[in-house]
């Protein structure tokens, strides 16, 4: 039964293949038409897992406190000081400029030149105070000195100018929404915006001007990724040239490359057709559908090209080929569709936007190699060139390989599999979750933002590197001592955490206001136990601080951290979770957490939860196929196991290079399986094939590697070839993914090729011999 | 000598009422210091010898901490939370800490370990500053007038109440309260007076100096009280007699003013900051430094006759210092500052 449909669509799928052609022309056209509508699109909680407790916590008072969507400029004089005209026309221009781009809440725009960045300081007879520029303001000498003078007395250097004054700062945060428009915000055109209008117009001679920002961030990220057109079509010459050594014909070269592209014509159209738009973090997925479909391509061409030298027409030698091909194919795409579909189960909308991308392009490929190349193929006029296939038949390679499936060899390549294996996963066990290094983790830390980040984090006393606990209470909690004690305690074991650099809170602005309230005498410097004293400590700290809500029953205390490792986020969280166990009761909450840390810490914990179901499903799904097309659990066997020491190698290569476990490698794992399985069923199709004919296991081996061999090298080339490209990138996530996958595709075929034999010959042993 | 000697009218009123108090809701719950690796890195508030070869710090959190050098400190078992804002070593063993909650807390082993001997959080007031004279006569001082007199090295403190510092015409209101309303009376002395920031031992002669230019000697170790007339009407917080004998005090916004030892003329020296200037450390030779917020660090090498400034790059606010084996040892809002002042 199952014969006779696979040949009912074989031959109607042959019998009308003009009207098969003139469907995919069609499908290609409107899907072409759609692909080209497909837009960039970059939004910020779609990189986080919005079902984690943080997260909720995070989004629940996002609106109090604004989310981490802030904008950083601060803008620099290499020649000394800021006190100099020029400087602070410069100065005045961003922030004018700054304050007029739509999207910015202008209210939130602050620097030197906002007029509520004022001094206050102590007289005899109470205070005094007035805006840091006053409204006659001159850039003359003297008028600068008394900005200089007031900058000192409003407490504002660190934050709003730098330690050392060469400095000065412009912050604003964004809306959710474009005001003028009310549509939803554009945060690539804001990003576009802080180049265009704000650093490349005042960013000349000794000034410069350094941006920092989600949004800044996102537009750089989006600005690389346009470079991946570059890798594109580096990818698609060099798997032409491989190709082409592979079939030495042009037409056997432009076929398969052509048939992976349509595959990802039809990929981007119909993620267009469904709304999706094309994240930067996904924009790798179409290059991974070309490899594979290349892959694909060539083990189809492999295949006709040899029916033809066997004497068969193109056209029934491509016939045959899609029968042949059409379960091992079907069935290492089926895996590589389910291995992706396994991503659906991490909760961050990215992975799963690249899990749809992903399985939608590996199912296309289903359709466009596995038939609409034969079909294609079925046309031409292949001449048998006698050079192809001649790796094929230099029996001496595939001999000395088909040695690996001989016991004795077998057991050396078993020995040191083991010691790999042993060794990797000792060494695997030092992976880390999470960003390892410093600065924003997609991009280099030679980066232009990157580099603006460090700039920014050394000369001011600012950390982008914040983590919010949220603190929640009951209305005007901020008028009682005890909360805000509780507060203040809180603060101070947190202080006392390595890697917390500092922190602040309602609660230690009020200690600090209340000894400005006693002439500035420290000794003030404590949370006033009377209820109106307190009440004056705070008062005056409006909500637009995001140090408490409108009725301040909602505070944070915000923990300003050395870094976003890994390593300092655990700590971190650990020491947040036991004190606010300790302090925490009905009344007064501890809540984890907001702020960008706050963020990554819930990413990480989501990454590490969903890493063993993951990998889980992904082998359940590889393992349920191999069964299926094998019915063999000794197949099974020698197909997952070496698939599983490969996964554990690439943990201990993570681990050597430094290469965190991320939203960004963790699908990688996922892939790397997916995709790696192919070698092993290609191979093995062929060797069971040939062992249920009674052929013992070294013969077996040695025709599948006659039949597959040199297509498997040329796949796992190929692939390699196609993510190595990557290596190149502007964004360092794809880097990452791009050692990670060339990785995965090139040991994974290694391992098809030497280790799986060898299993086999011990898995497949009396048998052979005895039939010998 | 134009020194006003007011009445010494004294009263002592009964704490057992606050005492009661306090054993109920939260404020009973002494919280003790917690080991912090911070602490000797947070806001301190004052620094005192403890004999010659040890020093004792106190500041925010209960925090208190002794050494040896200077460099290495260690915290001590105290059994609060609140923020010490003074300590007072009679000798190597025998110490009083005083803060925020009207807590006194004293020392038998030389600050290892510390009780409490009072801590009163509904007073919500602090107290600035102790001394004893001997093992058993002691006297704390702090804001809004507080006084408070120990006999018997601290095991009963009595509160005063010293209507000298009154202002006549709140003589005269409190007068009226009084008569007509006992409770409304209490109300209002409660937060009358001025602070009473610091206590200074000069031979026999005790020096209180506090908020609006209140400055006096006692020669009964602070049974009454002559006020010196007014010369400035901001705080002063600090105040020393100078190895030639003149006295040096200081104040809010940058304000220095010396008496010759041989008159009684309050002479205003010139220091050129705006700064709240804390405490006055002598170094071994001929120094005189003024410690004050911000990195203020004034030096005179004239007996306070001029000062000129060495501020702190860091600009932390420098509040009290001593001068140990050489080296300015100051308590900032960022803990301990040893500075090097060599000449």
């Amino acid at each position: 039964m199952k014969i006779s449909l696979a040949n009912r669509i074989e031959v109607g799928l042959f019998r009308h293949k003009i009207l098969v052609l003139m469907l995919f022309i069609i499908t290609s056209a409107f899907f072409l038409f759609q692909a080209t509508q497909i837009r960039l699109d970059a939004s910020f909680t779609k990189n986080i897992p919005l079902n984690h407790s943080y997260m909720k916590t995070y989004l629940k008072h996002r609106a109090n406190f604004g989310g981490a969507n802030n904008i950083l400029i601060s803008v620099c004089d290499s020649d000394g000081d800021i006190f100099n005209a020029d400087f602070f026309n410069a100065l005045k221009g961003v922030h004018d400029k700054l304050f007029f781009i739509p999207g910015v809440d202008r209210i939130q725009v602050k620097s030197l030149f906002s007029p509520n960045t004022r001094f206050v300081e102590v007289v005899e007879d109470g205070f005094a105070g007035g805006p840091v520029i006053p409204a006659d303001f001159q850039p003359t000498e003297a008028g600068l000195a008394i900005v200089k003078g007031n900058i000192e007395k409003a407490g504002i250097v660190g934050s709003i100018v730098a330690d050392d004054y060469s400095c000065a700062m412009v912050k604003a945060a964004l809306l959710e929404f474009n005001p003028d428009t009310g549509e939803k915000l554009d945060t690539l055109e804001i990003a576009e915006k802080l180049e265009q209008e704000v650093r490349q117009e005042y960013e000349h001679n000794n000034i410069s001007v350094h941006i920092i920002g989600f949004a800044k961030m996102v537009g750089d990220v989006a600005e690389g990724a346009k470079g991946v057109v570059l890798f594109f079509a580096l990818a698609i010459a060099i798997t032409a040239v491989m190709v082409y050594i592979f079939s030495h014909s042009i037409r056997l070269t432009i076929l398969p490359i052509l048939c992976s592209l349509v595959a990802v014509v039809w990929q981007m159209g119909m993620l267009s057709s469904l709304g999706f738009g094309l994240d930067p973090m996904s924009i790798l997925i179409p290059f991974l559908v070309f490899a594979i479909g290349v892959s694909h391509g060539v083990q189809m061409i492999n295949s006709v090209v040899k029916k033809v030298a066997s004497g068969l027409t193109p056209a029934s030698a491509a016939q045959a080929s899609f029968r042949a091909l059409l379960i091992p194919g079907g069935v290492a795409l089926l895996s590589d569709t389910v291995g992706f579909l396994t991503l659906l189960s991490i909760d961050i909308g990215i992975i799963k936007e690249l899990a749809i991308t992903a399985s939608i392009g590996v199912a296309m490929i289903i359709l466009t190699n596995l038939v609409l190349l034969p079909v294609l193929l079925s046309f031409t006029n292949i001449k048998v060139n006698a050079k192809v296939g001649q790796l094929s038949e230099q029996s001496a390679v595939w001999s000395f390989m088909a040695g690996f499936a001989s016991k004795g060899p077998a057991r050396v390549i078993l020995l040191v599999t083991a010691i790999l294996f042993v060794v990797g996963f000792y060494k695997g066990q030092g992976l880390k979750i999470g960003e390892l290094h410093a600065g924003a983790p997609a991009l280099h830390e030679s980066s232009r933002y990157n580099q603006d980040t460090f700039l920014i984090t050394d000369r001011y006393a600012i950390s982008v590197d914040y983590m919010s606990v949220i603190i929640e209470t009951n209305a005007n909690a901020c008028t009682y001592y005890d909360t805000m004690s509780t507060i203040d305690r809180f603060q101070w074991q947190m202080e006392n955490i390595p890697g917390v650099q500092s922190a602040v809170s309602l609660a230690s602005i009020s200690k600090i206001v209340n000894a400005g309230y006693n002439e500035g005498n420290p000794k003030w410097r404590v949370i006033p136990r009377n209820q109106q004293t307190l009440v004056q400590s705070i008062a005056r700290v409006p909500s637009s601080s995001g140090l408490l809500n409108s009725d301040c029953s909602v505070m944070p205390v915000i923990l300003f951290l050395e870094d976003h490792k890994a390593d300092t986020i655990n700590t971190v969280i650990e020491a947040v979770k036991a004190t606010a166990n300790e302090l925490g009761s009905e009344q007064v909450q501890f809540k984890l957490a907001s702020g960008p840390v706050g963020v990554m810490a819930a990413t990480n914990e989501a990454v590490e939860e969903a890493q063993l179901p993951m990998m889980l499903y992904v082998y359940g799904a590889v393992i349920a196929l191999c069964l299926i097309s094998f019915r063999s659990i000794r197949a099974t066997l020698v197909v997952v196991l070496p698939l599983y020491v490969v996964s554990t190698l690439a943990q201990w290569l993570m681990t050597a290079l430094d290469i965190g476990l991320t939203v960004s490698t963790l699908p990688v794992i996922a892939l790397g399986v997916g995709i790696g399985v192919d070698y092993g069923i290609y191979i093995l199709s062929t060797m069971s094939i040939k062992l249920k004919e009674g052929l013992n296991v070294h013969d077996a081996y040695l025709e599948a590697l006659k039949e597959r061999g040199s297509a498997v090298l040329i796949t796992g080339l190929t692939l390699a070839i196609g993510v190595s490209t990557w290596f190149f990138s502007d964004l360092k996530f794809q880097v990452d993914m791009g050692i990670l996958l060339t990785f995965m595709f090139l040991v994974n075929m290694l391992a098809a090729i030497i280790v799986l034999p060898a299993l086999s010959a011990f898995l497949w042993p009396t048998k052979g011999h005895d039939k010998k | 000598m134009r020194l006003s000697v007011a009445f010494a009218v004294i009263y002592f009123i009964s704490l057992s009422p606050v005492f009661a108090d306090t054993t109920a809701s939260t404020i009973a719950k002494q919280i003790p210091a917690t080991e912090s690796p911070l602490a000797s890195k947070s806001l301190l508030l004052d620094i005192s010898p403890i004999g010659k070869n040890k020093l004792v710090a106190v500041g925010q959190h209960g925090h208190i901490l002794v050494s040896s050098d200077g460099n290495k400190w260690r915290q001590a078992n105290v059994p609060v939370q609140v923020t010490l804002t003074s300590v007072f070593f009679l000798n190597e063993e025998l110490g009083w800490a005083v803060g925020h909650d009207s807590t006194i807390l004293h020392s038998q082993d030389g600050g290892l370990n510390w009780q409490v001997q009072q801590y009163l959080p509904l007073l919500e007031k602090p107290l600035f500053d102790v001394y004893f004279k001997d093992s058993q006569q002691g006297i704390a001082v702090g804001a809004y007038g507080q006084v408070f007199r120990t006999l018997d090295g601290g095991n009963t403190w009595k509160s005063e109440f010293h209507q000298e510092f009154l202002l006549a015409d709140d003589v005269e209101y409190l007068n009226e309260v009084k008569a007509e309303d006992e409770a409304a009376y209490l109300d209002e002395i409660a937060f009358i007076l001025p602070h009473f920031n610091g206590l200074v031992q000069d031979g026999h002669s005790l020096f209180l100096l506090g908020e609006t230019g209140l400055l006096a000697k006692s020669d009964d170790f602070g049974i009454t009280w002559q006020q010196f007339d007014a010369f400035y009407q901001g705080s002063f917080f600090s105040l020393a007699r100078t190895k030639a004998g003149n006295v040096l005090v200081a104040g809010l916004r940058g304000h220095v003013y010396r008496s010759d030892k041989r008159s009684s003329q309050w002479n205003e020296i010139s220091t050129d900051t705006t700064a709240l200037l804390n405490d006055i450390v002598f170094a071994n030779d001929q120094r005189i430094f003024i410690l004050g917020n911000n990195g203020m660090l004034l030096v005179s090498t004239d007996d306070g006759e001029s000062f000129s400034k060495r501020p702190q790059q860091d600009g932390k606010t420098l509040i009290a210092g001593v001068w140990f084996k050489g080296k300015l040892i100051a308590v900032s809002d960022v803990g301990i500052k040893v500075i090097d002042l060599a000449q």
